[in-house]
């Protein structure tokens, strides 16, 4: 290490050099990939917080080149960082360990179920009492304006049944009490030695210096409470609903979309 | 009018004095004053200065600020040297202020040749005579007229060649010489320590940190793995005049995470090494990790104390290593007395009695990922610790924080960074960490005021009672010494990452922080 190994790290992720030779470059990548793509696409590159990279369909531009763009500048308003300090072999060896994993043309495959279905589960379900599509919604929970591009539908299924099973750092809950017995959940928003602050359900900010609470709890529950039993054929609507958001619904989606895996 | 002109002559003439070696070995005589990158050789960062102190520090607030208009991490501390101040920044800058007002004297700007992307960190400067010395990031040694900062003379450590060697620490002025070290643990780099004479910047000396074969230690390299194996000395050594012995803390192996290439011991990474400054030959050593993989170099400051052990005083050099146990050798013989974990550690089940560390199962980074306590940065890092003579206890920053670490066999590229693979915070559970109290001759902790970020920032103690120091969200604080309440904070607004000073000028005291691109100096109300 030299200056701060671990914020290094998050930015601008080591990579290991490798061997030439096709075979191997796939092998290598394949160990490029767990140890640095694997976190959020899952381990077999099917999908996880990230999109699978097996079915994802790339909608603006589909070369070599565009995924190599996507590496090693991000996708910003998503949580896919810039690697820009990737070497170019590894960057080479990732793509072709990409490529071999869904041939060289990469097609998306649709979610099953009537989406126009469910979106109305959506509504009456009331997901929208905490989470946005486009300008309508809460800012409570994730924006799912463009979940589709985002997130693989296995993803989507479990955050939908079993929603305490990944919980994004920026969605972690919180439960302050007040020293006047107060008690306060919200989404942590930031933190620090001395501060809290949360976004409440009524889409307010809640401020406190730590002097003023009694304690602090972290719960290991989602603030997302768990759809176990939303019936299957709503669930799957739903789920082909979800799939299809692509951040087209707005112009504020659209300032947001960048070229990359959508 | 003429008793000012009086006043300003007797000031001017003050600062014209020459800081000689005498001074630097006197340093903690001039409690005023702060004329190396510790505060004085044997690194105590404490000061016998109480005009801030327990009961008025909540009346603590910024004098002023100086910006630098630099970005990036502030690594620096300042010298201060009869009411001037100097430090340096990135990009090959070093500069003199008036320490009452921040009102600048000089600024240098290192030429660099074009084309070179040299921007590694700068930690400081050190002084001899009216020169200041610094290195620059292209692994350059500067000497500067410490009146003008116009340059004297350059030496080049290294060549010049991109993603290999490159220099950051604040130098070291022992006798007549220039003590610096270099960078590049992860860039296959070789790692030496050098000594320059100050009046020509020709090489005196330089010890290389890791034996070829045929030389002592050479055998602990598989192989010719130790022409690439890392152990560079990246951070500022102590020094005993009255042994006339440097202490020197040397860098991890590399490549840093896949140990198979350089099965052995791997001497004298992750060591402490023990020099005559004189002539650059190796007194004793010890190692702290033998064949480490986890980056866990032993950079942390060679405090240097005088302390009671088992009822009688003994000469020890004191080491919180990164790797999460406090060790406490014999400063003349190196004897091992103790080493205890000051953190949660999930990788040694004990240290043996010449403190070799006996592993756990599983520790090793792999291709699935191995998870290990401390993280890759360690339970501390190279910022400073400080030792409180009145309380006897040793404060330090301390990280807690895990990472799985995955390995690979890297190919060798010059240029190219070699660590055979990655490592990853875990995302289970949060990082924390916090200021410590330890009492050095039990390795206990006394008290520790948590965070709620794992901080890279260090401490200062004073007669006042007060430890300072900083965390990751940019908070200065202030703490009782004995009892580790926090009494007074500042959030500077971004992470802090170098250690506070203090300092006097005209009948007051100072606090100095560096922050973001800024120094800011705080005192009480006039």
């Amino acid at each position: 290490m030299k200056l701060l190994p671990v914020a290094v790290a998050l930015l601008f992720p080591f990579f290991i050099s490798a061997q030439n030779g096709s075979e191997q470059d796939v092998e290598q990548g394949r160990a490029l990939f767990r140890s640095n793509c694997a976190f959020c696409h899952g381990l077999t590159a099917g999908g996880g917080r990230g999109p699978s990279l097996i079915s994802a369909k790339l909608v603006r531009g589909s070369t070599n080149d565009d995924i190599k763009n996507i590496i090693r500048s991000g996708v910003p308003g998503t949580s896919m960082p810039s690697f820009e300090n990737i070497e170019k072999d590894d960057l080479d060896k990732l793509v072709r360990y990409i490529r071999h994993l869904g041939g060289s043309n990469v097609i998306s495959v649709p979610v099953n179920g009537d989406a126009d279905a469910g979106k109305r589960v959506y509504g009456r379900s009331g997901c929208a009492g905490c989470h946005r599509i486009g300008d309508e919604g809460s800012n409570f929970g994730p924006d799912l304006s463009r979940v589709g591009s985002g997130r693989s539908s296995d993803y989507i299924h479990q955050s939908i049944v079993e929603p305490s099973a990944d919980i994004p750092a920026e969605y972690e809950g919180v439960t302050l009490f007040t020293k006047d017995g107060k008690k306060i959940t919200g989404v942590r928003v930031n933190e620090d030695t001395f501060t809290v602050q949360l976004r409440l359900g009524n889409d307010r900010f809640a401020l406190f210096n730590k002097s003023e609470l009694k304690e602090v709890i972290y719960p290991k529950q989602s603030l997302m409470p768990a759809y176990k039993t939303l019936p299957a054929k709503d669930l799957q609507n739903l789920l082909a609903y979800l799939d299809s958001l692509r951040g087209q619904q707005t112009s504020g989606a659209d300032a947001i979309k960048t070229k990359g895996i959508k | 009018m003429r008793r000012l002109a009086l006043g300003l002559l007797a000031l001017a003439s003050l600062s014209a004095q020459q800081v000689t070696s005498d001074r630097l070995v006197n340093a903690l005589k001039e409690q005023q004053n702060w004329l190396t990158y510790w505060g004085d050789y044997s690194a105590i960062r404490h000061r016998d200065l109480k005009q801030i102190n327990t009961s008025n520090v909540r009346n603590l607030r910024l004098d002023w600020m100086y910006q630098t208009g630099e970005t990036g991490a502030f690594e620096t501390v300042p010298l201060v040297v009869d009411g001037v101040m100097y430090f340096t920044a990135a990009h090959g800058i070093a500069v003199a202020l008036d320490a009452r007002s921040g009102r600048q004297l000089w600024q240098y700007k290192h030429a660099f040749p074009s084309g070179r992307n040299a921007t590694a960190v700068n930690r400081g400067l050190a002084i001899l005579g009216d020169r200041l010395f610094m290195v620059t990031a292209d692994s350059n040694v500067v000497a500067l007229e410490a009146k003008t900062g116009r340059k004297i003379w350059q030496a080049e450590m290294a060549p010049w060649v991109p993603g290999t060697h490159y220099a950051s620490l604040a130098p070291l002025v022992i006798k007549d010489k220039v003590i610096v070290g270099i960078s590049g643990g992860e860039q296959a780099v070789r790692g030496f320590i050098d000594a320059y004479d100050a009046k020509t910047g020709e090489r005196a000396w330089r010890f290389y940190t890791i034996p070829l074969k045929g030389e002592p230690g050479g055998d602990t390299w598989l192989g010719d793995s130790a022409q690439h194996g890392g152990g560079p000395a990246w951070m500022t050594g102590t020094y005993d005049p009255q042994l006339n012995s440097l202490y020197w803390g040397v860098g991890n192996p590399g490549p840093d995470l896949f140990g198979d290439v350089r099965k052995g011991d791997n001497l004298y990474s992750c060591s402490l090494v023990v020099l005559d400054p004189d002539t650059g030959k190796l007194k004793w050593h010890f190692q702290f990790t033998p064949h480490d993989t986890h980056d866990w170099d032993a950079a942390e400051t060679p405090m240097l104390l005088d302390i009671d052990w088992k009822g009688k005083p003994r000469k020890v050099v004191v080491q919180a290593n990164r790797n999460a146990f406090f060790y406490v050798l014999d400063r003349e013989t190196g004897e091992f007395l103790m080493g205890k974990p000051f953190a949660r550690q999930t990788w040694a089940k004990e240290l043996d009695n010449k403190g070799r560390p006996i592993l756990m199962a599983n520790t090793e980074p792999n291709t699935d990922g191995n998870r290990v306590c401390p993280g890759l940065a360690g339970a501390t890092n190279w910022m400073a610790p400080s030792y409180n003579p009145q309380t006897k206890l040793f404060y330090l920053a301390v990280r807690e924080q895990c990472d799985i670490f995955y390995a690979a066999p890297p190919v060798l590229i010059e240029g190219k960074s070699y660590w055979g693979s990655v490592f990853r915070g875990v995302t289970d559970e949060k990082e924390s960490g916090s200021l410590t109290a330890l009492d050095p001759a039990t390795g206990e902790t006394k008290w520790a005021f948590k965070y709620f970020k794992a901080p890279w920032a260090g401490t200062l103690s004073t007669a006042g009672g007060l430890i300072f120091s900083g965390d990751e969200d940019g908070y200065l604080m202030a703490f009782d010494a004995a009892t580790g309440e926090n009494l007074w904070k500042i959030n500077t607004g971004t992470r802090l990452v170098t250690s506070p000073m203090t300092y006097m000028v005209g009948g007051r005291q100072y606090v100095t922080m560096p922050s973001g691109g800024s120094i800011l100096t705080f005192a009480l109300p006039q």
